[in-house]
């Protein structure tokens, strides 16, 4: 892919310059994919202008709809958009290679503290909140989908339903992917989300 | 596990999602329920430290990995987490033109709202594990409340948890 997007008045940066800015932002930045994001917006289109506004909402849409984590689809695509594919290559490696080594370390941490009482008990603190914080996941997921009489309808219908199948019926999750797809296919939309 | 079979089973799971913890149920599916390489307490743990550090939440993907496979395990998890991701390129090119059509759009909201009825149904085990008391329960209320209606960043509140959990245990 040829580098597009770029701002007339921004000459292109080597991709060695573009690894450092994600390499920095990915891997102090906390929060999940919408704080990094936003970071990156402020460091690539207000600060440095290496991609326009436009391009980089584009990124954003399509990145949701990318399977997979977000965050990383969108790096992908603002790697490519502005360095080509060996850009996407290393924005990607650069966001997610160091933090991975960190969270395997703090997972060989816990388990090594797994005898030790005061650690569990933080670790047992943490391990809450987490569910706490799936259960906000969720909720993040349905918002935009909530609102009107046939909208929540779909969402109790295909939401409800594949909860359902899993849970009540034990249904593996790719079939029920694949049915709440084509159940949206079929059953359009009434506004945009 | 033969890395190369470790690797399909997480690509498969990454491939399925639309979050980073969108694949969970699928991972829970198959590492937990079906291959029983992994509790539920395990899964948390992994949960926990994807979740804990900077970078996306999906990392807890390398997490599950590494459990399952030790270090060249957390490699083929790293891998499979990243795959999925250069799927955008084409996608630039292809739905980039299509994204308003109305039936493509309600496909992709049917296709989020089957992934949150699944996250759900993972969300269940998990919660029943994380649960040790009233406690606990609380925390889970509070942490939820925290993500939901504030801005405060979640690492702030992995540690605020922590610190709770120590709280909690030296007073009792």
């Amino acid at each position: 892919m040829n580098p597009q997007g770029l701002n007339k008045e921004s000459p292109a940066p080597s991709v060695k310059k573009l690894t450092e800015i994600f390499f920095r932002i990915g891997n102090t930045t906390f929060g999940g994919g919408y704080v990094t994001i936003g970071m990156l917006g402020r460091e690539l289109v207000d600060t440095r202008r290496w991609i326009s506004a436009e391009k980089f909402d584009l990124a954003f849409a399509l990145a949701r709809v990318t399977p997979g984590t977000n965050l990383i689809a969108f790096c992908a695509a603002i790697g490519a958009l502005i360095c080509g594919v060996a850009g996407a290559v290393a924005a990607v490696v650069a966001l997610t290679a160091p933090s991975s080594v960190l969270a395997v370390l703090i997972m060989q941490g816990f388990e090594s503290f797994q005898g030790n009482r005061i650690a569990m008990a933080a670790i047992g603190g943490t391990v809450a909140a987490v569910a706490g914080m799936m259960w906000a996941t969720i909720w993040v997921i349905l918002r935009p989908h909530v609102g009107g009489l046939i909208r929540n309808l779909q969402v109790v219908l295909i939401a409800g339903g594949a909860f359902a199948a899993s849970r009540i019926f034990g249904i593996t999750p790719l079939p029920i992917i694949l049915a709440g797809t084509l159940i949206g296919f079929l059953w359009k939309d009434e506004k945009p989300t | 596990m033969n890395p190369l079979v470790l690797y399909l089973l997480l690509l498969k799971a990454s491939l399925t999602s639309f979050s980073g913890l969108g694949s969970l149920p699928m991972v829970r599916n198959d590492f937990v329920v079906e291959r029983h390489l992994l509790t539920d307490h395990q899964l948390n743990m992994a949960v926990v430290a994807g979740r804990t550090g900077p970078g996306p939440y999906g990392l807890y993907l390398v997490c599950v990995a590494y459990a399952v496979g030790g270090f060249p395990g957390a490699i083929m998890g790293f891998l499979a987490l990243i795959t999925p991701a250069f799927l955008v390129i084409p996608l630039m090119r292809w739905i980039g033109a299509r994204a308003d059509i109305p039936r493509v759009r309600s496909a992709i909201r049917g296709l989020l709202l089957a992934s949150a009825g699944l996250l759900l149904s993972s969300s269940v085990p998990l919660t029943v594990d994380a649960y040790t008391g009233l406690f606990s329960a609380l925390l889970m209320v509070a942490s939820f409340a925290v993500l939901t209606f504030t801005r405060i960043d979640s690492a702030w509140l992995i540690l605020g948890a922590a610190g709770a959990g120590l709280a909690a245990s030296l007073f009792h």
